[in-house]
C-alpha cells in the first residue's frame, strides 16, 4: 500500500494506526455514554472527591510540583545524578576544556 | 630549519592561547587567549600560503619570476582578521555587560546557569 | 538565460538583503518592520523550496560566484580551482528547506513575542544574518566559505542569545557560547589552512578528489569533527546548549535549532563528501556513534530532573541530536562495505535524515510553545505553572502533537524515524538499539511531566488573567504543526521524495566531486 514504509526488517503503516485510534476513540465514547446522567446537579454528588476533605479554592495548594515528579527515579539514581550535575558546573573554561579533551582523545585514536 | 620557525611560532601562540582560555580566571585574560588563538590561525594561513622562493602576487611588479605566491591565503587571512575583529569587539562588550551585572570578572563567579 | 540558475545565490542573498535593509524598513515604524520580517522570511522559504524542486529535477547545481568558471586558467594552461562556488545537491537543498521553514515559523512567532524588547531593528537584522549564515553553510561548496558563513551565523547567534541584555543570565549564556564557539571556529580555520597547505585549494570537491589520508588530513579531520560536533551540541561538549537555548528569545531558539542542524550538515558533509571512502579505519564512525549514544542518554537523563521548561527542552535537543548522529554514524560505518550498506547502512541513514527534519520541526514547535507559555504566564518555572490547558487550548493542542512526536508515540512522524534507526542499529550492535529505546521512554516520561505540571491540574488563582497568545504567534506555531502532521500522514512520500534523495546524495561522493570537477584536473 502507498502509505506503508518498509524498514527492511518490518513495516510501518500510518493508516492502520489511525483506524485503530478511531476504533479506540469510539469505544471510549461508548463507555462514557454508559455513565449515569441522573445525578443531582449542585449537590454533594457534583463535588470533586478529595479524600473527604474540602477542595481548596486555589489549585496551587493541591498540585504536585514538577520537582517532585519522578522522585523515586531520581532517588534511585542519586549517585549517577550527583556526578552528572557536578559535571555541568557552568564554568566557561570547562566548556572549552571538554572540547579540547574530546579533540585530543579523537586525535590519539585517529593518529594511532 | 629556519623555514619551519614560523610554524613553531604558530604552535607556541596556539598553546599559549589555549592555556590562557583553560586556566586563567579573569575574563579579560580569557578574551586575550581567544585573540591569541585567532592570531595563530591567521599566521598559519599566511605561512602555509608561502611557496619557497616565491614572489609577490602582483603581476606588474614581480618582474621575471619562476614561482608566484597565490594571493588566495592572504585574502582568506584578511577575511579571518575582519571576523576576528568582530568577535573580539563583541566578546569585550559582553564582558563589560557581565561586569555590570555580576560585579566581578572572575569566571568562577559567573555560573548562575548550571545543572 | 534562465533565472533559476541563480537560485543558490538568491537563497543566501535575499536574507542578507533583509538583514542590511532592516534598519531602512525600521524607519517605517512597526508595521513596515514586521511586514519586512515576514515577507523576507517567506520569500526565503519559497526560494528554498523552488531550489529543492529544481535540484530534484536537474541534479546537482554548481554556482560560481563572480565568474563563469570555478577555475582560473593561467596562460601556461594550468587551471586551478580558486573561485568560491556554491554546490547544491539534494542533501543541501533538503537542509535549506528545513532551515528556512523553521526560520519562517520563528519570524511569525517573534512578531508579537519580541514586542517587550527594544532595538527591534537590530533584532530583525541579526535574525536575517543568522538565517543567511545558516543557509550559506548548507549551500556552499568551499571550505573557507563554510567557515565564513559559520562565523556569520555564530556572531549573529551570540548577539541574539544575549539579546535580553538586562538579564544577567542571558549575557552569561551568550558569553559562554561565544568562548567555546570561537575556539571551535579557530580549529576549523586551522583545518582549512591545512587543506590549503596540502592541496593549494579550499574547494571541497577539489580537495576531496586529491585527498590522500596523511597526518595533516588526520589532524584536520579531528579538528573539524570535534568543533562541528561541539557546534551541534553533542555530549560531552553540550554544556552551552541548555544555556543558550534557554536564554534566547523563543523565536530565536527555534532558529538556533535549525542552525545547529547546519553544523550537523557540515559534520556529515566533511565525513561523507570530503573524506568519504578515504576515511579508512572505522575510528571516526565509531566516535560519532559513541557520541550519539552518550548524547541520547546523558541528554535525556539530565532533562528528566530539570525544573525550567526551556532548559528541559534544550537537554532534549541534545538527546535528539544523538539519534541523528547514531543513524548517520551507522551509515558512515557501512560506507566502505556495499553489502552492509544495502542491509542496514542506508536504512540507518534514511532514519537519521528523516529524524533530522522531524527533530527540527517538533523541537522548534516545542520551543515556540514554551515561549507561548512564558509570554502568557510570565514564568518558565514548571513548579509555578499549572492548569493552563483551559485557557490556552490551541497552544495545548500543538504542544501535545509536538510532545507525542518527540516521544515517538505512534502514529506520529517521530516514531517512523526512530523505528528506522532502531531496526538498522540493531543489526550493528543490539545494545545501540536498546539505548535508543530507553532514551525514547525517558523522553516520554519527561514530556508527560511537562504536560501534567504546565497544562493539566487544577486552575491556579495567579493564572486567572492568562489568555491565549496572539494570533501571529499561533500562526508561527501552526506552520510547524502542519509540517509535522504532513510528515505523519504521508511517511512514504516524505521518505521517497525528501529523505532518500538526500541520503543518496550524501553517499555518492563521486557524484559530488564530478559535478564540480567534471573529468578534469
Amino acid at each position: 500500500m502507498w502509505s506503508t514504509v518498509y524498514t527492511g526488517f518490518g513495516y510501518w503503516d500510518v493508516y492502520t494506526w489511525l483506524i485503530f485510534f478511531a476504533i479506540a476513540a469510539a469505544l471510549v465514547l461508548w463507555l462514557r455514554s454508559l455513565g449515569r446522567k441522573d445525578y443531582k446537579k449542585g449537590t454533594d454528588q457534583d463535588e470533586i472527591f478529595y479524600g473527604s476533605n474540602v477542595v481548596p479554592d486555589d489549585g496551587s495548594e493541591i498540585q504536585v510540583p514538577a520537582s517532585s515528579a519522578y522522585w523515586g527515579f531520581t532517588e534511585a539514581l542519586k549517585g549517577y545524578y550527583e556526578i552528572l550535575v557536578e559535571l555541568h558546573s557552568g564554568d566557561a573554561r570547562e566548556y572549552v576544556g571538554y572540547m579540547v579533551l574530546t579533540a585530543s582523545v579523537l586525535a590519539v585514536l585517529v593518529l594511532l | 630549519m629556519t623555514g619551519n620557525m614560523p610554524f613553531l611560532v604558530v604552535g607556541i601562540l596556539f598553546f599559549l592561547g589555549l592555556y590562557s582560555i583553560l586556566f586563567e580566571r579573569n575574563l579579560i585574560k580569557i578574551a586575550i587567549g581567544i585573540t591569541l588563538l585567532e592570531a595563530s590561525a591567521n599566521l598559519l594561513l599566511i605561512v602555509l600560503g608561502y611557496r619557497n622562493g616565491g614572489s609577490i602576487p602582483v603581476f606588474t611588479l614581480a618582474g621575471e619570476v619562476e614561482t608566484m605566491v597565490l594571493p588566495t591565503p592572504q585574502a582568506l587571512t584578511l577575511t579571518a582578521i575582519v571576523i576576528g575583529l568582530a568577535t573580539s569587539a563583541l566578546l569585550l562588550s559582553l564582558i563589560m555587560m557581565l561586569y555590570k551585572h555580576y560585579g566581578t570578572l572572575d569566571v568562577r563567579e559567573i555560573r548562575r546557569l548550571r545543572g | 538565460m534562465n533565472w533559476s540558475v541563480h537560485l543558490p545565490a538568491l537563497v543566501i542573498a535575499v536574507p542578507l538583503l533583509g538583514a542590511f535593509a532592516a534598519p531602512v524598513a525600521g524607519l517605517g515604524g512597526k508595521p513596515l518592520r514586521n511586514l519586512w520580517l515576514v515577507t523576507v522570511s517567506a520569500l526565503t522559504a519559497i526560494l528554498s523550496i523552488i531550489l529543492w524542486r529544481y535540484v530534484q529535477v536537474e541534479g546537482i547545481m554548481v554556482y560560481v560566484l563572480g565568474g563563469e568558471s570555478w577555475a582560473l586558467t593561467l596562460p601556461s594552461g594550468l587551471s586551478w580551482p580558486i573561485r568560491i562556488i556554491l554546490e547544491v545537491d539534494a542533501f543541501s537543498a533538503f537542509m535549506a528547506v528545513v532551515g528556512s521553514i523553521a526560520a519562517l515559523a520563528g519570524a511569525f512567532f517573534s512578531l508579537r513575542f519580541m514586542e517587550r524588547f527594544s532595538g527591534l531593528d537590530k533584532f530583525v537584522s541579526l535574525y536575517f544574518l543568522l538565517t543567511a549564515g545558516m543557509l550559506g553553510m548548507e549551500l556552499t561548496g568551499d571550505l573557507f566559505n563554510f567557515f565564513v558563513f559559520l562565523e556569520i551565523a555564530s556572531v549573529a547567534s551570540f548577539g541574539l542569545v544575549a539579546y535580553w541584555r538586562d538579564r544577567p543570565e542571558a549575557i552569561e549564556a551568550g558569553f559562554k557560547y561565544m568562548v567555546v564557539s570561537t575556539v571551535a571556529a579557530m580549529l576549523i580555520l586551522i583545518a582549512v589552512g591545512f587543506f590549503y597547505g596540502r592541496y593549494n585549494a579550499v574547494n571541497m570537491a577539489a580537495v576531496a578528489r586529491m585527498m590522500r589520508f596523511g597526518y595533516a588530513e588526520k589532524i584536520a579531520l579531528v579538528f573539524l569533527v570535534a568543533s562541528l560536533a561541539m557546534k551541534c551540541g553533542t555530549v560531552p561538549m553540550h554544556m552551552w546548549t541548555p544555556d543558550a537555548y534557554t536564554e534566547a528569545p523563543a523565536g530565536v531558539t527555534c532558529l538556533l535549532v535549525a542552525v545547529s542542524q547546519a553544523s550537523l550538515y557540515g559534520l556529515f558533509r566533511v565525513c561523507f563528501s570530503l573524506y568519504g571512502t578515504s576515511l579508512g579505519s572505522s575510528v571516526v564512525p565509531w566516535t560519532i556513534i559513541v557520541m550519539g549514544v552518550l548524547s541520547m542518554f546523558i541528554g535525556v537523563t539530565m532533562a528528566v530532573i530539570q525544573k525550567e521548561i526551556k532548559r528541559l527542552m534544550a537537554y532534549h535537543s541534545v538527546s535528539q541530536i544523538g539519534y541523528i548522529l547514531l543513524g548517520l554514524g551507522v551509515g558512515l560505518l557501512a560506507l566502505n562495505d556495499p553489502q552492509a550498506m544495502a542491509e542496514y547502512g542506508f536504512t540507518a541513514m534514511k532514519g537519521g535524515i528523516f529524524h533530522l527534519i522531524n527533530y527540527t520541526m517538533y523541537k522548534g514547535l516545542l520551543f515556540l510553545t514554551a515561549g507561548a507559555l512564558y509570554y502568557a504566564a510570565g514564568t518558565r518555572n514548571l513548579n509555578e505553572l499549572g492548569g493552563l490547558a483551559r485557557v490556552m487550548p490551541h497552544t495545548t493542542f500543538m504542544f501535545v502533537i509536538a510532545a507525542a512526536a518527540i516521544a515517538g508515540l505512534p502514529p506520529f512522524n517521530g516514531f517512523v524515524s526512530k523505528l528506522l534507526i532502531y531496526e538498522s542499529t540493531f543489526a550493528v550492535y543490539p545494545i545501540l538499539a536498546v539505548a535508543a529505546l530507553v532514551t525514547s521512554v525517558l523522553t516520554l516520561a519527561s514530556f508527560v511531566k511537562v504536560f501534567q505540571t504546565a497544562f493539566l491540574g487544577p486552575e491556579k488563582s495567579v493564572f486567572q488573567h492568562v489568555k491565549e497568545v496572539p494570533a501571529t504567534m499561533l500562526v508561527g506555531m501552526s506552520i510547524l504543526t502542519i509540517v509535522i502532521i504532513g510528515l505523519t500522514l504521508f511517511p512514504t512520500w516524505s521518505l521517497a521524495h525528501l529523505v532518500e534523495p538526500a541520503a543518496k546524495a550524501l553517499v555518492d561522493q563521486a557524484g559530488y566531486i564530478t559535478a564540480v570537477m567534471g573529468g578534469g584536473l
